[in-house]
């Protein structure tokens, strides 16, 4: 079956939930050729995300194709598409090379030494091959198994959180060969909860918070839309009245109130301003700021996301 | 296949698990020594051999204990490591995948159990070849059965142990029993009547409980290629961790 598409990946209101818990709500985008980045907070839906679009869950609601091909049940398609899971457990009785060496075997390569010494150079292990897999620090587990979702050389790459564990060496050396992979013409899903692991190499951005798309496009467009929505934050401190006048001069404020329990409620459109103002005004004010959180549930996740950072 | 029938028996054949089809395995072989030592001259002794020894403890216990402890790992180990997805993910169809699960589990236990009856009948029934040779085929029914059920099992479910302990002993142990239609229900009814059908001499204990040797052998292979289809169903439609 071929289903007309636009993208090289396209997620078609995509919705996966497990009894009454809703992973994935009402998903839509496209990906194309070049480096993409799914972000979001722990337990924003990323990797059911990628596992619908890998073929590995299926889909409650709505429709995904990769390369024009439903993803389900097709094996014919896995030839052109390659896939490292988040988690990191692997066949710890075999050598990073014998990975690569399954890996390829089931990809039916011949001949294998070739492809398998190529990905392995790839991901810069060719000294560590022959170690067993239990034998590696987490990083180069994350890099052979790495090594074992390319070695037949896909046109689509889905990898979840492929750089956890990876040291700041690594992740410049892993972003170098995305790059070089990606001007070759492929098409790059991966997925991380940090941003700054993937700002600088990602083309486009695809934000997930609680199972919804909250945010596409570039960093920038993302940024500058998050900043187009009013947040409102609730913020307990032991003297309101004189914490409440302070927050009125700033610009980036559009309303502050007191809640019945004497907490302020401050509506801004910059929430990333106000988390980095707030604590610092009441610092110099001498006022105790002893709680900043946000009041809109849904956007609480998007809130911590944007904070921690 | 062979690449995955190999990363199967590896993973199954770990030494904890092979040292305890080993000894369970040399436990039918060392009663049958001591027994035949001790009741040698007793005319009930063929009779007890076959309903406590053969049946008893071979087919209704260690047959099932040992199949089930490692075809529910054969699914269950990869779902538990979530590994699965390095397999389910290649241009291979699934039952390219269900196979070698099935043949490791039936490789690893087979020999094993099919030797360990062979040889226990062998010396508890007066070293007839085709006693042994009975015992041997059916058991290797009985493991090649079970293997498709408890593979099935181990995918289905986290709890496939429990299942297995529940069909095993509430199934065949019990409700069979009480209630005689149960034999054409049940793994241990196939592999006596098989057992009996290929002997029905040597075997004659075995005559008055025990389905007719064809519905056995009909059932077996049914059964086996049942619960080998909804292995592969399973794996195409299943949520991959």
């Amino acid at each position: 079956m071929t289903t007309q598409s636009n993208g090289v990946i396209d997620v078609a209101d995509v919705s996966k939930w497990y009894g009454s818990v809703v992973a994935v709500n009402e998903v839509s985008f496209q990906v194309n050729p070049g480096i993409t980045a799914l972000l979001g907070p722990n337990g924003a839906g990323k990797t059911t995300m990628l596992h619908l679009i890998a073929g590995l869950a299926k889909c409650s609601d709505g429709q995904i194709t990769t390369l024009g091909e439903p993803v389900r049940n097709n094996p014919s398609l896995y030839q052109r598409v390659g896939f490292m899971p988040e988690h990191e457990s692997v066949y710890g009785f075999y050598t990073g090379r014998q990975l690569v060496e399954f890996s390829a075997k089931l990809y039916g390569l011949s001949p294998l030494g070739e492809a398998v010494d190529r990905a392995i150079q790839i991901v810069g292990m060719e000294d560590a091959q022959n170690r067993t897999m239990d034998g590696y620090s987490r990083g180069m587990r994350q890099r052979m198994r790495l090594a074992a979702a390319i070695v037949h050389d896909p046109q689509v790459m889905i990898l979840d959180e492929p750089l956890n564990g990876t040291d700041p060496r690594q992740r410049i050396e892993f972003q170098e060969v995305m790059e070089r992979l990606a001007s070759q013409g492929r098409t790059i899903l991966i997925s991380s909860h940090i941003l700054e692991e993937v700002e600088t190499m990602a083309g486009r951005i695809l934000l997930m918070v609680s199972g919804k798309l909250a945010a596409s496009g570039d960093f920038r467009a993302i940024r500058a839309k998050l900043d187009e929505q009013a947040y409102q934050v609730r913020i307990v401190v032991d003297e309101p009245r004189r914490m409440a006048s302070a927050i009125v001069s700033l610009d980036d404020v559009d309303s502050v109130s007191f809640d019945d329990d004497g907490s302020i409620v401050v509506l801004s459109r910059k929430v990333a301003t106000i988390q980095t103002t707030l604590p610092r005004m009441a610092q110099e004010n001498g006022i105790r700021l002893t709680r900043m959180e946000p009041i809109d549930e849904s956007l609480e996740s998007l809130f911590e996301y944007i904070v921690e950072r | 296949m062979l690449t995955l029938l190999r990363l199967s028996m590896r993973q199954l054949g770990g030494k904890r698990r092979v040292a305890l089809i080993l000894l369970l395995s040399i436990l039918p072989i060392a009663l049958a020594v001591v027994v035949s030592i001790a009741e040698g001259e007793d005319e009930s002794f063929d009779s007890d051999f076959i309903n406590i020894l053969l049946d008893g403890l071979m087919v209704g216990g260690i047959l099932p204990i040992v199949t089930m402890a490692v075809a529910t790992a054969a699914f269950g180990n990869e779902l538990e490591d979530q590994t699965l997805s390095y397999i389910v993910l290649k241009p291979i169809p699934r039952w390219h995948i269900a196979l070698p699960k099935l043949l490791a589990s039936i490789i690893i236990v087979g020999p094993l159990i099919i030797a360990s009856g062979a040889i226990a009948a062998w010396i508890g029934m007066g070293a007839d070849p085709r006693i042994s040779a009975a015992v041997g085929l059916a058991l290797f029914a009985g493991v090649t059965t079970y293997s498709s059920i408890f593979s099935w099992a181990g995918l289905m479910t986290t709890r496939a142990l429990a299942f297995a302990i529940v069909y095993v002993f509430l199934w065949e142990g019990l409700i069979s029993s009480f209630i005689n239609g149960v034999d054409y229900l049940s793994v241990r009814g196939y592999t006596l009547a098989i057992m009996h059908g290929i002997d029905k001499d040597g075997l004659g204990e075995l005559s008055e409980r025990v389905i007719e040797f064809p519905a056995a052998v009909g059932g077996a292979v049914a059964v086996s290629v049942v619960f080998f289809y909804l292995t592969v169903r399973r794996l195409r439609n299943m949520d991959v961790p």
